[in-house]
Order: C-alpha cells, then sequence, then structure tokens
C-alpha cells in the first residue's frame, strides 16, 4: 500500500515537472502563434524574409549534416577499431564543442575569417566572404554539432567490439567492403539517430550562427535569427507563428529519433538472444 | 605573421602526439585514411579555429588580459552565470534522478511520450524555447502572472535565469542516468529484497551508488551546457549590467563594439573552464566505463 | 613440416606473450596448442594468422615465409572463440563470405557453399541469422564459413569454449572426424587438457610464452618432461613430504612430488594386494562423481586422492584402508623424474 502511494507520488511529480517545464513552452508557441487566427499565422510564414530565412537554414542543415556524418564514420572508426597512442586525448579533443559555449564558436571564425582574422588577407585576395555570409553559418553550425555522429557511433561501435570486421580482413576483404558488409548494418540505427540529432541542433543553433551572422535580413538571418528579430521588434504573433513552424520540426525530429532509438535497442536485445 | 601560425600549429601538432603503437594495430584495414581524415578535419573545423583564440590574444598583455577578465561587470556576469548554471544543474541533478528512474521502472500512461519529451530541449531550437519561456514567464504571462500577484518577479531576473538554464539542461541527467539503470542487474535488488531492505534503504543504499557516478556525469553536462547556453537565456534575461547578465552576452556585446582583444580574453576564461569540466567529465567517464567493465 | 615457427617472439609492453617459440608440424595433423589462460597461446594462434605480427622470428607455411603477407593472402581460415559470426548475414552469406571477398562466379559459389553446409549438417539453415542458431550450430557455421575459400590451414581459438558440457563432447568427436575427412591442416588453442588430449593428433604445452612439451597426447600423459606439464596434466596433486610413503624416499635434488589419483590404490583392509607396499590410512572425505567415487585420504601425515570404482564395495569417512602408490613424479624448477614404489618392485618384479 505505502509503496504504491510512494510509487503515484513519484510519478505525480515527474509528469508535473514535465508538464511545467517542458509542454507549458510548447503550449506557449503554440496559443501565441494563433492567437490573432489563421490568417496572421500564414501571413506570418509565408512572409519572404521567412522563407528566406528557412531556405538557408535548410541549406546550413543539409551541409552540417552531410559533413558532420562524414567526420562521425571516420573519427568512430578511428577510435574504435585501432589501438593508438592519445586515443583518450583524440577523443577528448572531439568532445570539445559539446563544452564550449555556442557564442564562442561563433567567435573563432570572426578571429579567423572575420576582418582581424589571419586568414582574412588571403580570402580578400580571392573575393570569398565567410563571416557575416552564408559559409560562415554553416561553418559554426559544423563546429557546434561536429561531435553528435562520432559520439552516437563510437558508443554503439565500442560495445560491439570489432571481432567481425576482424573475420572480415582475415578473409581479404577490403576495407570499404568490410564497413559495407559488416560494420553499417550494425550501426545503422545509431548513425541514423546521430544524424536526427545533429540535423536539430543544426537547425536550431542560435548563438554561434547569431555571432557569425551579422543578421542582414533576407541574406544572412536563419530561421532561429528570424524568430529573434521578430521577438525584438514586439511582432509577438508573427515570432510564435514562425517558432511553432520549428516546434513542428521539433516534434518530427522527436517522433523520429524515438523510432531510431526503438529500432536500436530492438536490435540490441536481438544480438543479445 | 605567417611564422607564427606555422610555430602555433606545430606546437598543436595533433598526429603527431597520436603516434601509432608500433606494428599493434591489427588486421582491419584504414587506419591511416581514417585518422588522417579525423584528425584533418578535427583540426581544420575546431583546433586551429580555437587555437586562434590564442594567436589573437598574442597582442594583448598580461596586465591588459588581467584588467579585462576583472572588469567589474565581467565579474559580476561570472557570479550570475555560475549560480544560476549550478542551481539550475541542482535541480536537473534533483528532478534527473527520479524522472529517470520513473521512466525506466514504472509502467503508466504516455510514458512513452513523457520519455519522448525529455529530449525537447535538445530538439527544440533554443531562440524558441527563450521567448516561449519569457513570454511565459512574464507579468503577463500564464506562470509568470500567478507570481506576480504574490510579487515575485521570474522573467529579466535571476531566477528566469535559471529556469531557462533547467529548462535546457533536463536531458543531460536523466539520459545519463537511465542506460546505467536499465542495465542495472534486477537480482542486486532482489537480493536486497531477500535480506529483507526496506524500499528507500534499497534505493539509497544499493541503487543509488550505481546511478551516483553517471549521475554526476550527467550534472557535469547540463553545468557546462547552461554556463555556455545563449540562445535560450538571452531573452529571459532581460540582460541589466551588474544584475542579470551572462558571461556569453559579453563576449556577445563585446563583440557588437568591436573590442575583439576583450571579446577573446572573456572567451579564453570560458573556454579554460569548459576544459576543467570536459576533462573532469572524461575522468569520470573512464571510470564507469571501468566499473561497468568490473 | 608444412608449418614452422623460428624463434618467434613477441611483446605487449612488458608482458612477454612469446618467448622464443618454435615449432613445427606436419601436413595434415591436428595439433592443439594447450596452456593455462594468459600462457600466450592464443597469441601464437594470432600471428599464424596473421592478426598480429611477431616482434622476431619467422612464420613459414609450405616453405614460404609469410611474415609480411596479409592474413588474406596467408590461405588460412580462422574460427574466433566467440564465433564473431556476421550477425547481420545469413547462414548462407556468411559462408560464402571468404569467396565473396574473392570474386568467385556465382555457380561456384552456391556450389561450394551447398558443400559445406552438407558438410557441417546445416541443410535447411542458409536463410537463419546467427540469433537464430545454438551454440553448436554457431560454431559450426564459423567452420564452414573459415573453410569455405579452402584454406591451406585451419585455425580455431578455444572452439568449444562457448559451448554447454553435453554438446561440447559431441562436437569434439564431430570435429576430429570432419577435419580428418577434409584432411585440412590444422591448429587449435584450448585450456581444457581432457578437449586436447581427446581431439589432437599432437599437443604443445605453452606455459608462460614459453613451450614446455610437445608429444602425441599420450607421450604428454605418460611422460611429462617439465614440472609444469607435470603438474599441468592430469589431476595432479603437490606432494612434499612425499618420504613418509611407504616405498618411497627423499632425494635432495627434488623438494616436491606430483601424483596423481590413478597412481594410487585404496582398498579395504581385508582386501590388500601387494600387504607389504601398502600403508594404512583414514579417510577423510568421500566424493561422488557420477561413474566413479574420489577419496581423499590422509596417509602419515600426507594428504592424497584416488578414486574407487562404484562397482567395488563401499568406502566411509572414517574407514581405515590401505592405500598403495605404484609411482610419483619427483620436480624440482627444471626437471621431472618418474619414481616408482621401491617395495612393489621387490614385491612383483613383473609390474609393469
Amino acid at each position: 500500500m505505502r509503496q504504491k502511494a510512494v510509487k503515484t507520488i513519484i510519478i505525480l511529480t515527474c509528469v508535473l515537472f514535465v508538464a511545467i517545464m517542458l509542454i507549458m513552452p510548447l503550449f506557449t508557441v503554440i496559443t501565441y502563434a494563433f492567437r490573432q487566427g489563421f490568417k496572421v499565422f500564414f501571413s506570418a510564414i509565408a512572409d519572404e524574409y521567412a522563407v528566406k530565412a528557412l531556405k538557408l537554414t535548410l541549406l546550413t542543415t543539409v551541409f552540417t549534416v552531410t559533413v558532420n556524418t562524414v567526420f562521425g564514420l571516420f573519427a568512430s572508426w578511428s577510435v574504435t577499431k585501432f589501438q593508438f597512442r592519445g586515443k583518450r586525448i583524440l577523443t577528448t579533443l572531439i568532445d570539445i564543442p559539446f563544452a564550449i559555449s555556442p557564442v564562442i564558436a561563433g567567435l573563432i571564425f570572426i578571429l579567423v575569417f572575420g576582418r582581424i582574422g589571419w586568414a582574412y588577407p588571403l580570402l580578400k585576395a580571392y573575393d570569398v566572404r565567410i563571416v557575416f555570409a552564408a559559409p560562415g553559418i554553416i561553418l559554426a553550425s559544423i563546429f557546434v554539432t561536429l561531435p553528435f555522429v562520432s559520439r552516437e557511433l563510437t558508443t554503439l561501435m565500442q560495445s560491439q567490439g570489432s571481432d567481425e570486421e576482424e573475420a572480415a580482413a582475415l578473409f581479404g576483404a577490403k576495407g570499404l567492403t568490410i564497413f559495407r558488409k559488416v560494420t553499417l548494418p550494425h550501426i545503422k540505427w545509431g548513425l541514423l539517430y546521430g544524424v536526427i540529432l545533429c540535423s536539430a541542433r543544426a537547425l536550431g543553433e542560435f548563438g554561434a550562427v547569431s555571432v557569425v551572422s551579422g543578421h542582414l535580413r533576407g541574406k544572412t538571418n536563419t530561421l532561429p535569427l528570424h524568430v529573434e528579430i521578430l521577438f525584438n521588434e514586439f511582432h509577438l504573433t508573427a515570432a510564435f507563428a514562425v517558432s511553432s513552424t520549428l516546434v513542428a520540426i521539433a516534434l518530427v525530429i522527436l517522433v523520429l529519433r524515438n523510432l531510431a532509438e526503438y529500432r536500436l535497442k530492438k536490435e540490441e536485445n536481438a544480438d543479445v538472444r | 605573421m605567417t611564422k607564427y601560425i606555422k610555430n602555433n600549429e606545430r606546437k598543436w601538432d595533433v598526429s603527431a602526439m597520436i603516434r601509432l603503437k608500433k606494428r599493434s594495430r591489427g588486421v582491419i584495414p584504414g587506419f591511416r585514411l581514417s585518422m588522417g581524415v579525423t584528425i584533418t578535419m578535427l583540426s581544420l573545423i575546431a583546433l586551429i579555429p580555437l587555437l586562434s583564440v590564442l594567436l589573437n590574444l598574442s597582442g594583448v598583455t598580461p596586465g591588459e588580459f588581467w584588467r579585462i577578465v576583472t572588469d567589474r561587470q565581467l565579474v559580476a556576469s561570472y557570479k550570475v552565470s555560475l549560480s544560476c548554471a549550478l542551481i539550475a544543474s541542482t535541480a536537473n541533478f534533483l528532478f534527473g534522478v527520479p524522472l529517470a528512474w520513473t521512466l525506466t521502472r514504472y509502467r503508466f500512461p504516455f510514458r512513452r511520450a513523457l520519455d519522448g519529451l525529455i529530449e525537447l530541449p535538445f530538439a527544440l531550437p533554443t531562440a524558441v524555447a527563450g521567448i516561449s519561456l519569457t513570454t511565459l514567464y512574464a507579468d503577463t504571462g500564464l506562470i509568470g502572472g500567478l507570481f506576480n500577484k504574490i510579487d515575485v518577479k521570474i522573467s529579466y531576473t535571476t531566477i528566469g535565469i535559471t529556469i531557462a538554464m533547467t529548462f535546457i539542461g533536463i536531458p543531460f541527467v536523466v539520459r545519463s542516468i537511465q542506460p546505467v539503470l536499465e542495465k542495472l542487474d534486477v537480482r542486486c535488488e532482489e537480493a536486497a529484497v531477500t535480506l529483507g531492505a526496506s524500499g528507500s534503504r534499497i534505493f539509497f543504499k544499493v541503487i543509488f551508488p550505481e546511478i551516483f557516478p553517471a549521475a554526476i556525469a550527467g550534472f557535469g553536462l547540463a553545468f557546462a551546457r547552461c554556463l555556455g547556453e545563449y540562445g535560450s537565456v538571452v531573452f529571459i534575461a532581460g540582460n541589466i549590467p551588474y544584475k542579470t547578465q551572462i558571461t556569453p552576452l559579453l563576449i556577445v556585446s563585446k563583440l557588437e563594439q568591436f573590442n575583439y582583444a576583450a571579446a577573446t580574453s572573456i572567451a579564453l576564461v570560458m573556454i579554460i573552464f569548459s576544459f576543467i569540466i570536459l576533462f573532469a567529465i572524461n575522468a569520470l567517464q573512464s571510470k564507469i566505463d571501468a566499473m561497468a567493465r568490473g | 613440416m608444412y608449418v614452422e615457427l623460428r624463434g618467434i617472439n613477441k611483446k605487449f609492453g612488458s608482458f612477454k606473450a612469446s618467448d622464443d617459440i618454435s615449432f613445427s608440424i606436419d601436413k595434415g595433423k591436428l595439433v592443439g596448442l594447450l596452456g593455462p589462460s594468459g600462457s600466450g597461446k592464443t597469441t601464437i594462434l594470432r600471428m599464424i594468422a596473421g592478426l598480429e605480427p611477431p616482434d622476431s622470428g619467422d612464420v613459414i607455411v609450405d616453405g614460404v615465409r609469410v611474415n609480411d603477407a596479409p592474413p588474406g593472402e596467408r590461405g588460412v581460415g580462422f574460427v574466433f572463440q566467440n564465433y564473431a559470426l556476421f550477425r547481420y548475414m545469413t547462414v548462407f552469406d556468411n559462408i560464402a563470405f571468404g569467396l565473396n571477398v574473392q570474386k568467385r562466379d556465382k555457380k561456384h559459389i552456391k556450389e561450394r557453399v551447398q558443400e559445406l553446409i552438407e558438410l557441417t549438417g546445416l541443410s535447411g539453415m542458409e536463410k537463419r541469422r546467427p540469433h537464430q542458431l545454438s551454440g553448436g550450430q554457431k560454431q559450426r557455421v564459423a567452420f564452414a564459413r573459415a573453410l569455405a575459400p579452402n584454406p591451406r590451414l585451419l585455425l580455431l581459438d578455444e572452439p568449444f569454449a562457448a559451448i554447454d558440457a553435453k554438446v561440447r563432447k559431441e562436437l569434439r568427436a564431430w570435429l576430429k572426424n570432419t577435419i580428418s575427412k577434409v584432411g585440412i591442416t590444422s591448429v587449435f588453442v584450448t585450456h581444457d587438457q581432457d578437449e586436447a588430449i581427446e581431439v589432437a593428433d599432437e599437443i604443445i604445452i605453452i606455459n608462460n610464452g614459453r613451450i614446455e612439451q610437445k608429444g602425441s597426447p599420450s607421450e604428454i600423459y605418460k611422460s611429462p618432461t617439465t614440472p609444469f606439464a607435470a603438474r599441468f596434466i592430469g589431476q595432479s596433486f603437490a606432494v612434499s613430504n612425499y618420504d613418509a610413503l611407504r616405498g618411497f624416499e627423499k632425494d635432495d635434488n627434488f623438494p616436491e612430488a606430483i601424483l596423481r589419483p590413478e597412481f594410487i590404490t585404496v582398498s579395504k583392509l581385508n582386501a590388500l594386494l601387494y600387504p607389504n607396499s601398502t600403508q594404512d590410512g583414514v579417510v577423510e572425505n568421500v566424493f561422488f562423481r557420477g561413474n566413479l567415487s574420489e577419496l581423499r585420504v590422509d596417509v602419515a601425515g600426507v594428504k592424497i586422492s584416488a578414486y574407487r570404482s562404484l562397482e567395488d564395495d563401499e568406502i566411509y569417512v572414517g574407514e581405515k584402508v590401505g592405500a598403495l602408490i605404484y609411482q610419483l613424479f619427483l620436480v624440482n624448477d627444471r626437471e621431472v623424474k618418474l619414481i616408482r614404489n621401491s617395495l612393489l618392485r621387490d614385491e612383483n618384479s613383473v609390474f609393469i
């Protein structure tokens, strides 16, 4: 009896916590988005600048996810399939972006490519703009999400071990064959999971992007930056309308993420049997 | 200038630090390629840009640096950032443990939905979280209005900052503990039951010690994230000098004034702090792994 | 001499895994590397396969030094301890993997895999995944997979370690038969002496990275040449005050003696065979071992173990009995010496 009461209290506390901390903010976004009716909502999200911001955001996300997937595959292969000195240092270095403020992530690219940066003369000679332009936004997003895919894959590949790869190598199989036929089937759901997390963060990155973008409306504004501008200009409904599209994307991502995780766990359990 | 960069790069050349243990790499192919790609990408995207911080500070004398980083406004911001992040990650710890427990051990309606929602702060763009929390906790907002009646202001105070940080840190502790709880041998608990232990004793003597290292690692991750967080905090903070300015905000404002030396100096302080947390977590993590291996 | 190792050394950090290992294996032989865990037997196997390079020394297969050849080109088949089956491939694809890597034509692959599936008795399981197989079946798949590309040499790392005790016995016999049917030179690693003695044509005992003894199972069993081999093989137990046993004298060069239960006969006092060489003892414990019972007997302060057939009259704890010790091994740090009971020689000079 007492046990049951304790259980109920714990569950209720948790539900209440989640409701206040997570569901209420979501609820706020939706109610404010529609508070002046559908017409205002649609005009806000169909706004020229909003659409341009969406395009830039998607472009950034595609680039970021591609680069980080490539990095994640190579990095996790390196740290899980081989023994070498300094492995610990390497894994810690890969985790750096996790611990560093996004603002600093933006700052460092200004320090490299901005007007005071050491690469600036070179960029100027070839008339390339990185800071306050799309490449800077993409670079900053890549930095912030660098460890996402690699971390997910490293944990997974570590728990799988490398016996099967070794067995395949004994038959003389080449690296790519081993990866495609032996490793990839193991990690595909984990890979998807990492890609989803990475996309989520890339879509929504604010601090780093805000520092390098220069806030040029219609040119270097991503959706989150567009939300900021609308909010600061007291276009509350428009800000929340645009936000609600991002919320919708976030919810889709959460569902996908849970599906990927569900499949991952299922396969892990199948392996144990 | 170029000469300096070269020297600087060599000093930090990771490929030299990571030397292959002689001829023991086994038979799996692709070591050179994957290592080469990894280190090149890591250097280009993360390490070299990060080292530019040091390069940029080469013109700043230690005295100047000290004056910048001990500026009164900045010190006030350290206090705000550190205290809010500490309270927020402690809150995450305190709520994270029962949350993880509930999600792994109890079965109740909408459990899966609740479990899925935990990652919301990862999936939701921080700016959206920021404006949403600000509105919710403002004097006219749904929750802020309630507190306003008892004369407690949340938005634009350190309470608001703490709430935003708590929001952002929720997934860290929960997701660190969950796998440990899932793998925890139920037989340990059963053994404790057969020895006549009570529910709370089992939790505090048997289960809690098992999940504690993971919970601390989660706490550390949440703390690091809270310290650096910008998007979700900056709206609700109100950014009143000496009162509700967080350190990352000061980097941005120095940048907007084109005061690169100051921005970089503050960044260096934060980077050093992040590194300490990161190394502490990694050390803890390898301890956890060692424990898991038994 | 088909496979030959010459002066192989291998260190992992400061740990010496192989210390001047040299041996050779004749074509078609099934050789067992036997040793306790951590003795370096698996390292030897991995070096033959090319999974681990030796620090110095030569690995020679069929007259050719293969040190620098990658594992895929050595023509070795390897059966891993936990099989390392490709979990995401069917049984068929697992077995076909090596042939696919060699880019053999489809028809050939199909025939070869079918042949091996029949050989290993896996018919009807082609479409299954590893997690749908029992331990014994997994082992057969691993075996078939290793054999598929027609290797010159088959290496097996603890092939029975992950299998239930009952199935293990059947599989041992099966493996020995199948290997002799295929006629492939094979080396397997084991820590289980019963397994080595039952399966191998020849046994190499490894300890601390060194070869202790090489010989046929009966040689290894009957005449150990090193103290380690004497201790390791059989249900051996060591005795220091062996001169208290009737028929044996102290040899100052040998501080210890190694006995095995089969060196001892325990009889009821009224049924002694050789009264003069038999010594009184008290039974301290009786353990039922299924097909026989094991007795622990205190003989003049020396604790010995002996077997007794279940068909003989039962002996009880506390009973006074006669113990006859035929022989024992005297050992010191370097040597082993077989000593027969001196009284028994006088009593019956034709005793074996």
